[in-house]
């Protein structure tokens, strides 16, 4: 049985969110195995939460009073601490990744493998992804099918399973579906 | 065909603009009470199908339907200015920012006299609501709006305002030119723009204030503050926060006001490749789901195909939905241009936007600034519509009629449809954005008349059109799911090959005798790149491809789209 525990800073971006995943990584020392995702909480001040899940026999004493030394909401087998709006987003966010059905993974087995190009078989064999799929109903690329990386690999949890989308790129490459730097809404281009 | 020659900007326009009066069917502000029974049973039919209070009524499309109809005579169909209702095609752009905006750069002047180079009959200065331009920009560009309407009178220059719209994206609204026309954007921007106000009230108090924005702009018309204004939603899948039901709450909240959306967006030179471009995105479409994203757009929604936004260029899909409530929404395509690829002039050094409210004049560079993403206004996209005369309140009718079509890199030249009814002593017929109202069981068809290029385009070539495509949908009235962004009855139902670039063709599709309302829209394509449609190849068998970030050269990947014409049979 895994441990599954929820955070939520009311992270205002997916950027703000995967800061706080890599810094109660390493300040927690989570083991290797850790799987941390983003979720979205659509409430009327939407947000992100995020979620950690730990390989078996991982207990949850041992992190559980710096996790409330945070002041930030945190669901963890049904103990909620924090402000309740937050504490409800981190129990959503636990929930999801439980039951693998949403979240976007920031940490995964295999993520510090995944920088410059690879193949989708290497994608496929040296990380905890699951599965490879092409935008715009495309299909799935071939195993010898190059995925420029960017070093900023977000897969998603789909139907239980952890699924990279991926879009063409130039000379039949391919790269994930989220860019590391995308165009701000109103960006000072000059 | 009546449409506009570029090239020819010594225009000759002395149409008076025309009040057009609505029918008392269609007209809202005639209540029930007041109409005969004739009336009354009509205007229920329209209720019925939910064309009532849509706009349908507005301008040129009835108007345009009784000329045919009454000179249909003995020829069998109406000479060729009838058919077109004597409008003029003026080409134009409803999105451009000038020094004025926090991320612009050229003078307004440098914006107008490009768009008249480039061929364009009307623009709007839409710079980007803040807290700096609601309180000095949207004021100071109005004198150099007055001089470039001054200096370059062969091209209309409206004044309106980039609107960060209350828990959504963003929105040109503008308004037509008079003593109050600066008054009433300032107060606008100063009550109901993100920026300019940041609310941070929540998602239903943002929605609410973009809905209590749009209906003051509908009061500043009815008071006369302003002649008209109008207002439609820019880049509107691109970060998936115009969520389905914002939109309809816009469109229905003031049909009159609340017209459309970008079908394309501007930066289409964002996607070129690396050095020589940005190596980024179409429409610099490269964003991903957020928080505040509609949890219901799938990924495919935050990229471009053939460079049009996934609302318009998916069969089927969330313009489709829009239509096939029987409501109008309006596609257009426009520069967004903010700094010009190649261009080399900079910004005015030392600068202070928060103090002046502008940056200062653009300087020589001195190198070609590649690392940009915008053409100037009418270089490659342009709106096209169908007005009674050369006159701002003409564009505006224009636009609200739905009389409109888009294309890029300078596709075609001319587009005339006509939805017409087959029966040779019955004929009635109406052109796009209008309705066609028959008896049930009249056979009814659409002939598509094309002026190809002609000329070459701005990048010096001559575009050739390979193919057009008719798509044709149910009427099946008001969305019981205000969030639905598909319909199932609409799809590609016939395509026509071309092959020319050069002279008119002319094609007629036959949708047969309807017993219930339709609505058809036609595009086209250079068919350079196509692709399966996201809904499957059986609702569009070639449609636009997926673009490739990275590279996608827009000038290789060129689309014309028009608005939809409906049928109602009774």
């Amino acid at each position: 049985m895994t441990t599954v525990f929820g955070l939520d800073a009311g992270s205002g971006s997916l950027r703000d969110a995967d800061h706080l995943i890599q810094e109660q990584r390493d300040r927690l020392g989570l083991p290797p195995e850790t799987i941390a995702c983003t979720h979205f909480v659509r409430a009327d001040r939407p947000h992100v939460a995020v979620s950690f899940q730990l390989p078996h026999g991982s207990s949850p004493d041992a992190w559980w009073e710096p996790l409330s030394a945070l002041g930030i909401g945190v669901s963890w087998e049904g103990r909620r601490i924090g402000p309740v709006e937050l504490s409800t987003g981190a129990a959503d966010a636990a929930d999801e990744l439980a039951s693998k059905q949403g979240g976007r993974a920031v940490v995964y087995p295999g993520v510090d493998r995944l920088v410059g190009e690879v193949t989708v078989g290497q994608l496929l064999d040296e990380s905890a992804i699951d599965r490879v799929v092409v935008l715009a109903g495309q299909g799935e690329p071939a195993p010898e099918a190059v995925v420029h990386t960017r070093d900023h690999v977000r897969p998603e949890w789909r139907d239980g399973q952890l699924t990279l989308m991926t879009a063409p790129a130039p000379n039949g490459a391919f790269v994930p579906f989220e860019v590391p730097d995308p165009t701000p809404c109103c960006a000072d281009h000059a | 065909m009546g449409h506009h020659h570029h090239g020819d900007h010594h225009h000759h326009h002395h149409h008076d603009d025309q009040a057009v009066e609505l029918p008392p069917t269609l007209d809202t502000a005639v209540h029930d009470e007041e109409l005969s029974p004739a009336e009354l049973s009509r205007r229920s039919m329209f209720r019925r199908t939910g064309l009532l209070g849509a706009g349908l009524g507005a301008a040129g499309v009835l108007s345009g339907t009784a000329t045919a109809a009454a000179t249909g005579g003995s020829q069998g169909k109406p000479p060729a200015e009838q058919r077109t209702g004597k409008l003029q095609w003026l080409a134009g752009d409803h999105h451009i920012h000038t020094q004025y905006s926090d991320d612009g750069k050229y003078r307004v002047i440098d914006q107008a006299r490009h768009a008249n180079a480039y061929g364009l009959d009307w623009m709007v200065v839409t710079d980007h609501g803040t807290i700096t331009h609601a309180k000095i920009g949207v004021e100071k560009v109005n004198p150099d709006i007055v001089a470039a309407r001054r200096e370059i009178p062969s091209t209309l220059v409206f004044q309106g305002l980039e609107w960060n719209i209350p828990g959504a994206e963003h929105g040109t609204v503008f308004v037509h030119p008079g003593g109050n026309e600066v008054s009433t954007l300032k107060e606008f921007e100063n009550a109901f723009d993100e920026r300019g106000k940041n609310p941070n009230d929540g998602v239903p108090a943002n929605e609410a204030l973009a809905i209590a924005g749009i209906n003051f702009l509908a009061d500043a018309v009815r008071r006369n503050k302003v002649r008209d204004a109008l207002f439609l939603a820019n880049h509107p899948a691109r970060r998936g926060i115009d969520s389905p039901h914002e939109i309809r709450g816009w469109r229905d909240a003031q049909p009159r006001i609340a017209v459309g959306m970008e079908g394309a967006p501007g930066h289409q030179a964002g996607g070129l490749k690396a050095p020589f471009g940005m190596g980024k995105a179409r429409g610099l479409y490269d964003n991903n789901p957020s928080a505040a994203s509609f949890p219901g757009y799938p990924l495919e929604s935050y990229r471009t195909y053939g460079g049009f936004d996934w609302m318009t260029s998916t069969v089927g899909g969330l313009w489709d939905s829009l239509l096939a409530e029987g409501k109008p929404w309006w596609i257009t395509a426009n520069s967004d241009s903010h700094n010009i690829i190649g261009d080399a002039a900079t910004r005015g050094p030392d600068s202070n936007f928060e103090a002046n409210g502008r940056y200062n004049d653009p300087v020589y560079g001195g190198s070609p600034d590649f690392g940009v993403g915008d053409f100037w206004p009418g270089y490659y996209s342009r709106t096209h519509v169908g007005a009674t005369g050369f006159a701002y309140s003409a564009v505006m009718d224009g636009i609200r009629a739905g009389r409109v079509w888009v294309d890029h890199g300078g596709l075609i030249s001319g587009l005339d449809l006509q939805l017409r009814t087959a029966d040779r002593w019955h004929q009635s017929s109406t052109t796009i954005g209008g309705v066609l109202h028959t008896r049930r069981g009249t056979p009814v068809e659409l002939v598509i008349t094309i002026d190809l290029a002609n000329n070459p385009n701005w990048a010096q070539y001559l575009p050739m059109l390979a193919r057009l495509d008719v798509s044709q949908g149910s009427v099946t009235g008001a969305a019981a799911d205000r969030d639905t962004f598909t319909t199932p009855q609409t799809k590609v139902v016939k395509s026509f090959e071309v092959g020319k670039s050069t002279g008119t063709v002319k094609f007629t599709y036959s949708l047969g005798a309807l017993d219930k309302p339709v609505y058809v829209r036609v595009r086209g394509t250079d068919g350079n790149r196509t692709a399966p449609g996201l809904l499957g190849a059986a609702v569009d068998p070639s449609g636009p491809a997926l673009d490739v970030i990275g590279d996608a050269d827009p000038w290789k990947d060129l689309w014309f789209y028009s608005n939809p014409i409906w049928a109602l049979p009774v």
